[in-house]
C-alpha cells in the first residue's frame, strides 16, 4: 500500500513540476507566435569583389529580393569598405535593384549583402480553363530580342503542341511537358528561344525563354522569374523559372526541376523579367559568391536561435541547435512516446487490435517518406504478398524462427527487386520500399499469414484493416508538423506521457469496441 | 448504432465486464503471475488434479525428449483410443485424437495414420510448433467419451462446460458445443455455439451463435431451452474442489462429462473470455455482486 501511495506522490509531483516547467515558457511562446508559418529558413550572403579600373563611375548592380506571400526577407545588411562611395537603392517597376558606384581608380573593394531568408512551400491550382485576363500589361504578351514569340519555328511548335488539347490547363500541360524533357545542360552563354529549339538542349535560362515564348504565341501572359535555389553551400549559380497569369495570379512553372505550378519552400524570388541578377560597367575585374547556410528555427515562433537558448525552463533546443543527433532522429526520439500513448489510447479505449503493439507507430513513421496513400498500398500489398508466400512454409510444417527467417529473406529479396525495377524503369514508388522496418514488416506478414490460418481469412482481414487504421491515425496525428517543434520546447510533455499512462494503466472503462460486442447486454441492461 | 457510444456515462451503471475491468479487477489481484504455468501447462494442471484427486483424463504418458517418444508409445499403444497434446498449445493448435479401427489401424479425423506419422506429430510437438517455438512436451491422454445426452442435441465432437470461479465459487457457467459450421470445435470464435446455464436449476438456456439466441441447437430439432444438465451438483462440486486446489482465484475451468465417469475437468484457464456474459444475457458485475 505504502508503495502504491509513493508512487501516486511521486507521479503528482511530476505533473506539478512539467507543469510549472512549461508554464515558465507559455507567455515567451504566446507572445512569439509566428502565423506565417516559414518552412524553411536560410542566412543568405551576396558577396561581391571587384577592382576597379582607369575609368571612373564604376557601377555595380543587382536585384534584391522583398517579402511577399511566401517568403519573408529580413535582418538586411550591407557592408562596404569604408572607402566605397556610396550605394543606393532604385525601384524598378516591381523589382529592387541594389547599386553601388565609385569614383575611385585602381582600387579593391569588396561587398557583403547578406539577409535572412523565411519560406514556405506554395501550391497553386491550374482551373481547366482560363478567364480573360483583364488589363494585362502588354509585355507579358509581346516578344523580345531573346523571347522570340513571333517566330515562325515557336509558332509551328506552338500549334503542334495545341493539338489534341481540349482547354488551357491542357495547353500549358503540352508546353510544360515539351519543355520538361528538354535535355538540361550547364550552358553559360546566352540561349534564346528559338536556339533552345534548334539545340535541343538548355539550362534554366534557356528553357524559360522557349516556355515564355509558346505562352506569348498563344496568347497567354508569361514573364520570366530570377531567383536562387537555396542550400547549405557556396555557390554562383542563380536559378530563372516561369511564371503565367492565370486568372489575376501569377503561376510559377519550373521546367528544369519538375515544378508544375508549385514553388518549393527553398526557392528565393528576387526579380521579374528576363535580367540578368548582376550587372556591372564592363572591363572590371569582377567575382562574386552566394553564401547560404540553412538556420534552425521553429516554425510558429517569430524566435532567433539564440532567442529560443534564452527561453526560461528547460528546453532541447540546445540539441538541436548544436546538431548534437541529426534532426530526424531527434524527431523520432520524441515522437515515440507521443505514439505510444496513442496505440495505448487505440488498444484500451477503443480497443482496436493490431498486429504487434507498436507496428502502427513505426509504419506511420515510414509513411512520412513514402507518401500516405503511396505508402499505405506498398504495406499492405507487400504483407499480403509475403503472408501469400509464406503459406507453403507454413504448410510445410516448419519451426517457427527459421520460417521466420525464411519470409525475412523473402522480404529483402522484393524490396531489392522492386527498387531495382524502380531504379531501371524510373517509377518513383517503388523505390521508396526501404523506407519500411524491414523487420517489424516481415513480422506483420507472419502474424498475418499465421492469422489466416488460426482464424480464417475473414478474421485476419479484419484485423489488417484495425492496424491499417491505427496506422492512419496515428500517421494523422505525428505527421503534425508543429509536434516535433512543441516537443522541443517542451520536453517536459514526455514526463506527462508517464502520467496519462499511469492513469490509463488503471482505466477500467467499457473499450468502444466491446460496446458493439456486448450492445444486446447493454441494450437490455438500459430497457430494465 | 452510434447511440450506445454517446449515452452518458454507459460505464458507471453498466453490469457488462470489459476486458480493462477484467484484467485490473479480477486477473491482476487474483492471479499472481507465477502460478500462470500451473493453468497454461497441461501436464502442470493434470499434476495439481492428480494430487487433489480431482477426476480428469487419465495420463497415458508425457513425452519431453524425441529418444522417448517410442519407449512411451508401446506404453499407449494397447490403449484403443487417446489424445494427443501440447502441453502448452494455444487455440487447440496440434490436438490429435487417435482410435483403433475395426482393423487394428489408427484413425484421426477420419483417416488412417501411420505409427510414422503419429512419432512425427509428437516430434514437432516437442520442437515447438505449436506452442510458438518454445521446446514443448506431449501429453497422451485417455479419450474422453462424451455423455449421450450431447448426442441429443448434436452429435459430432466434444462439448464442454465453462464454469468461472471467483475466490472457489462457481459465478456463471455455459455450455459450447460444436457445429456444422465448426469442424468439431467447441469454441466461440470457430463458429461453435454457446449455451446458457441457469446455475441454480442446472438448467440450459438459450442457445447463442454470436448473432442470434434460439432455443435449438442450430443443427438440431431438440429443445435446448430448459433441458436439466446430467451430473449439474457433481459439475459445480468439481469446479469448487478445482478451484480450491490452485493458487489461482479467478478462473475459467473446462469441464467434458464423460458417459462413463462423468464430469472430468479438461484444463483450466487463467484469462478466460468474456462472451460468456453474452451467452447468459447477463453482465458479470451482477453475478459478483449477488455472490458477496
Amino acid at each position: 500500500m505504502t508503495l502504491k501511495t509513493n508512487l501516486k506522490t511521486a507521479l503528482f509531483l511530476l505533473t506539478i513540476l512539467a507543469i510549472i516547467s512549461i508554464g515558465f515558457k507559455i507567455p515567451p511562446v504566446f507572445q512569439n507566435y509566428d502565423n506565417f508559418n516559414s518552412a524553411r529558413v536560410y542566412q543568405v550572403n551576396y558577396r561581391f569583389f571587384f577592382k576597379s579600373t582607369d575609368t571612373t563611375n564604376i557601377s555595380l548592380k543587382t536585384y534584391v529580393p522583398k517579402s511577399n506571400s511566401r517568403q519573408r526577407i529580413s535582418k538586411e545588411q550591407i557592408i562596404n569598405d569604408n572607402d566605397l562611395s556610396f550605394l543606393k537603392r532604385v525601384e524598378q517597376k516591381e523589382n529592387t535593384r541594389a547599386i553601388w558606384s565609385i569614383k575611385d581608380k585602381n582600387a579593391y573593394h569588396s561587398i557583403d549583402y547578406s539577409f535572412t531568408f523565411e519560406g514556405k512551400e506554395k501550391w497553386f491550382v491550374v482551373p481547366k480553363t482560363f478567364s480573360k485576363p483583364t488589363h494585362v500589361s502588354k509585355e507579358y504578351l509581346s516578344p523580345t530580342a531573346n523571347i522570340q514569340s513571333d517566330n515562325t519555328l515557336v509558332d509551328n511548335l506552338a500549334k503542334e503542341l495545341v493539338k489534341g488539347a481540349k482547354n488551357d490547363k491542357e495547353v500549358i500541360q503540352n508546353i510544360y511537358d515539351y519543355i520538361y524533357a528538354i535535355p538540361s545542360a550547364p550552358i553559360i552563354t546566352l540561349t534564346d528561344a528559338v536556339t533552345t529549339i534548334l539545340q535541343k538542349k538548355a539550362s534554366c535560362n534557356g528553357k524559360s525563354r522557349l516556355f515564355v515564348a509558346l505562352c506569348r504565341n498563344l496568347g497567354y501572359p508569361a514573364r520570366i522569374k530570377g531567383g536562387i535555389i537555396l542550400e547549405t553551400i557556396t555557390k554562383r549559380t542563380s536559378h530563372a523559372w516561369v511564371e503565367l497569369l492565370i486568372n489575376d495570379t501569377w503561376v510559377p512553372f519550373d521546367g528544369l526541376n519538375n515544378h508544375f505550378a508549385y514553388l518549393p519552400a527553398n526557392y528565393l524570388e528576387i526579380y521579374q523579367g528576363d535580367q540578368s541578377l548582376i550587372t556591372h560597367t564592363a572591363g572590371i575585374q569582377f567575382d562574386y559568391i552566394y553564401e547560404m547556410n540553412k538556420l534552425h528555427h521553429v516554425s510558429f515562433l517569430k524566435m532567433s536561435s539564440q532567442e529560443l537558448h534564452n527561453l526560461p525552463g528547460f528546453s532541447l533546443w540546445n540539441l538541436v541547435d548544436k546538431d548534437i543527433i541529426s534532426l530526424s532522429s531527434l524527431y523520432l526520439l520524441l515522437l515515440l512516446p507521443i505514439g505510444g500513448l496513442l496505440v495505448a489510447l487505440l488498444r484500451n479505449i477503443i480497443g482496436l487490435k493490431t498486429f504487434g503493439v507498436f507496428l502502427p507507430v513505426l509504419i506511420a513513421f515510414s509513411l512520412s517518406h513514402t507518401g500516405f496513400v503511396s505508402g499505405m498500398v506498398i504495406f499492405v500489398s507487400l504483407i499480403v504478398l509475403i503472408g501469400l508466400i509464406s503459406y507453403p512454409f507454413d504448410k510445410m510444417g516448419l519451426l517457427y524462427t527459421p520460417k521466420l527467417v525464411i519470409s525475412l529473406t523473402i522480404m529483402v529479396c522484393v524490396i531489392l527487386i522492386a527498387t531495382h525495377l524502380g531504379i531501371q524503369n524510373n517509377i518513383q514508388w517503388l523505390t521508396k520500399l526501404t523506407f519500411f522496418p524491414i523487420i517489424i514488416l516481415t513480422i506483420s506478414a507472419e502474424r498475418f499469414s499465421r492469422a489466416t490460418v488460426e482464424d480464417g481469412y475473414l478474421r485476419a482481414i479484419d484485423k489488417l484493416f484495425q492496424t491499417l487504421i491505427a496506422t492512419t491515425i496515428s500517421y494523422l496525428i505525428l505527421s503534425w508538423s508543429w509536434l516535433p517543434s512543441i516537443l522541443i520546447l517542451f520536453p517536459e510533455l514526455i514526463l506527462l506521457v508517464i502520467v496519462f499512462a499511469a492513469f490509463l494503466g488503471r482505466y477500467i472503462g467499457i473499450r468502444w469496441v466491446e460496446l458493439f460486442r456486448f450492445k444486446p447486454l447493454l441494450l437490455s441492461e438500459r430497457n430494465i | 448504432m452510434f447511440s450506445i457510444l454517446f449515452t452518458k456515462k454507459p460505464n458507471t451503471y453498466s453490469k457488462v465486464i470489459g476486458l480493462n475491468e477484467r484484467n485490473i479487477n479480477l486477473i491482476y489481484p487474483n492471479n499472481p503471475k507465477k502460478h500462470y504455468a500451473l493453468a497454461d501447462d497441461k501436464v502442470l494442471t493434470k499434476e495439481v488434479l492428480h494430487q487433489n484427486n480431482i477426476a480428469c483424463a487419465k495420463t497415458y504418458a508425457v513425452i519431453e525428449y524425441n529418444s522417448d517418444i517410442k519407449k512411451a508409445w508401446d506404453l499407449c499403444k494397447q490403449h484403443p483410443a487417446m489424445a494427443i497434446k501440447p502441453a502448452n498449445g494455444c487455440g487447440g493448435g496440434g490436438i490429435k485424437i487417435l482410435k483403433k479401427n475395426a482393423h487394428g489401424n489408427w484413425e484421426s479425423s477420419g483417416k488412417t495414420i501411420s505409427e510414422r506419422e503419429i512419432f512425427q506429430h509428437m516430434a514437432s510437438i516437442i520442437m515447438g510448433f505449436f506452442s510458438l517455438g518454445s521446446h514443448d512436451r506431449v501429453l497422451v491422454e485417455e479419450c474422453i467419451e462424451p455423455h449421450p445426452f450431447f448426442h441429443e442435441i448434436y452429435p459430432v465432437g466434444v462439448p464442454d462446460f465453462r464454469v468461472i470461479t471467483l475466490h472457489h465459487r462457481p459465478l456463471m457457467g455455459m455450455l459450447r458445443m460444436p457445429t456444422n459450421k465448426s469442424d468439431g470445435k467447441a469454441n466461440l470464435h470457430q463458429n461453435g455455439v454457446g449455451i446458457g446455464v441457469d446455475m441454480k436449476e442446472g438448467r440450459l438456456l438459450e442457445v447463442y451463435d454470436g448473432r442470434r439466441y434460439m432455443n435449438h441447437h442450430p443443427d438440431s430439432d431438440f429443445l435446448v431451452y430448459g433441458a436439466p444438465i446430467p451430473y449439474w451438483k457433481e459439475i459445480l462440486e468439481i469446479s469448487v474442489a478445482t478451484a480450491k486446489a490452485f493458487p489461482l482465484n479467478y478462473l475459467g475451468i473446462d469441464i467434458v462429462i464423460d458417459a462413463n465417469k462423468g464430469p472430468q475437468i479438461m484444463e483450466i484457464n487463467v484469462r478466460p473470455g468474456l462472451g460468456i456474459q453474452l451467452v447468459n444475457k447477463m453482465g458479470l458485475k451482477e453475478v459478483i455482486a449477488q455472490a458477496i
